[in-house]
């Protein structure tokens, strides 16, 4: 027989899974508009939909504790889905964030975009892989996860150096160093997302 | 079994080393060897007839009242074995009083009476002494205030959860080192279960606590150690949070999560 908590968990999973999407989503097509050279403008709705799902993982979850007392598995998995939930709605802000950087710097096509969006494929693979190790509750696929985001971190890092030395067009390097920087904070909060798998199946804490 | 972290090196308060209990050829209790640290709570959960309370009766002697009773094992209070032949088991029982269940004033005895009752047994007739030790104990239960005036009233006439807060002022009055309780609150309302887990929290400062509950919110609210019973069986013993938020053994887990059965 099921437990009276079992009907919000599961409508829990359904959230955060419908998070994943969007999220991977509103990432790869904010990228593409970098690459192609579009506006990405389906990536607002996106983000503003993750924003309300967001919301409703929280409320959720606070209501499951506050009525069911949850313990155990039941007690990581709720805590684990606001940390995931927030991850997920990060990634449709950066995906945001990064349209809106095209937005202000109006047309890129001169600038060479092959280490941004090389970089972005590093990053939208973590986040494939962050929402599928949460769907299947993948520890091994997660644990992979924080080694991808060292190499997230020096692409960002290279950027800076070559924009410090500053021998790029202006226009290219500062487009690229911020949209590099959404990347490298998606990178993270991809990690934050595999430690959370990590958490609601072992329960051992990233800090522990 | 390995002992939580923060035990390592604590002189426990109580020790039960292979300690079996039941009844003739039946046993309850199947070899339970637990480290119960002096000024601490201590919750025993489990299933019913997992043994929870036989454990606790056994602990102050209670359970070889029963007839066809049976105890093999050691229980060691300060290192001491309290089934040794040559332990009075008044004395012991001294030493670590016990709250039942449902609240057991005297009903035909006043308030004070009541908390004197254990003194005035042992002999205790000095009439300073024991109006010392009744406001004591009544303020060591967080009573006194609401009881002072009528004080030759009946215990009867107190609500249930004064009535149960009667009873561990009953137990303090003759200075136990151990308090056991088995299931203090489960006959009482939200209200007076509150104030009895807030008077557990302040007895710990003077007392080893021992609480029965089929209440796991009550055990991770009151208790620092909670173990879990299963079948006669200690299963899993750790610390509260610990345990509550990531069981070490399956059966722990499903118990708490409830997807026992």
């Amino acid at each position: 027989m099921p437990r009276l908590m079992d009907m919000g968990l599961d409508q829990l999973n359904s959230l955060l899974l419908e998070m994943a999407n969007l999220s991977q989503s509103a990432v790869v097509a904010s990228i593409e508009a970098y690459s192609k050279g579009g506006k990405g403008a389906e990536v607002r709705q996106m983000s503003d939909k993750l924003q309300t799902l967001h919301r409703q993982v929280s409320d959720l979850s606070m209501e499951m504790i506050a009525r069911y007392q949850p313990v155990a598995t039941d007690l990581r998995f709720l805590k684990a889905c606001m940390e995931i939930s927030y991850g997920f709605f990060r990634y449709g802000r950066y995906a945001l964030d990064i349209t809106q950087v095209l937005d202000m710097f109006g047309d890129l096509k001169a600038c060479d975009r092959t280490f941004v969006v090389n970089t972005a494929k590093k990053t939208e693979e973590m986040i494939r892989m962050s929402s599928e190790a949460f769907a299947r509750r993948d520890v091994e696929m997660a644990r992979r996860i924080p080694a991808m985001d060292d190499a997230v971190d020096e692409s960002y890092r290279e950027n800076v150096r070559k924009t410090i030395q500053g021998r790029a067009n202006l226009k290219c390097s500062m487009s690229a160093a911020l949209i590099l920087r959404y990347l490298e904070r998606i990178a993270d909060h991809a990690t934050y997302i595999a430690e959370s798998v990590e958490y609601i199946t072992t329960g051992i804490e990233p800090t522990k | 079994m390995s002992l939580p972290a923060s035990l390592i090196g604590v002189q426990p308060k109580f020790e039960t080393k292979g300690l079996k209990a039941g009844f003739k050829s039946t046993w309850v209790l199947n070899g339970i060897d637990i480290k119960i640290p002096p000024n601490r709570v201590t919750a025993v959960m489990g299933p019913s007839g997992c043994g929870k309370t036989t454990f606790v009766r056994c602990l102050n002697r209670l359970h070889e009242l029963t007839p066809g009773a049976v105890v093999e094992g050691e229980a060691l209070l300060d290192g001491e074995d309290i089934y040794d032949r040559n332990t009075d088991p008044v004395a012991v029982r001294r030493r670590i009083g016990m709250v039942f269940q449902k609240p057991n004033p005297f009903p035909t005895m006043s308030i004070y009476h009541n908390v004197v009752a254990g003194l005035a047994l042992n002999g205790e007739r000095n009439k300073k002494k024991l109006d010392h030790a009744a406001e004591q104990s009544l303020r060591g239960a967080y009573l006194w205030d609401e009881v002072k005036d009528k004080l030759t009233d009946s215990g009867a006439s107190l609500s249930g959860g004064q009535q149960q807060r009667l009873c561990i002022a009953r137990a303090l009055a003759v200075e136990p080192e151990v308090i056991l309780m088995d299931e203090p609150c489960s006959a009482l309302d939200p209200t007076a279960t509150a104030k009895i887990e807030e008077l557990i929290t302040q007895l710990k400062k003077d007392y080893t606590i021992i609480i029965v509950t089929h209440n796991m919110q009550q055990a991770s609210r009151v208790a620092d150690y909670t173990t879990f019973f299963y079948l006669g069986k200690m299963i899993e013993f750790g610390e509260t949070a610990d345990l509550f938020e990531n069981p070490k053994e399956e059966l722990t887990e499903r118990y708490i999560t409830g997807k026992f059965g």
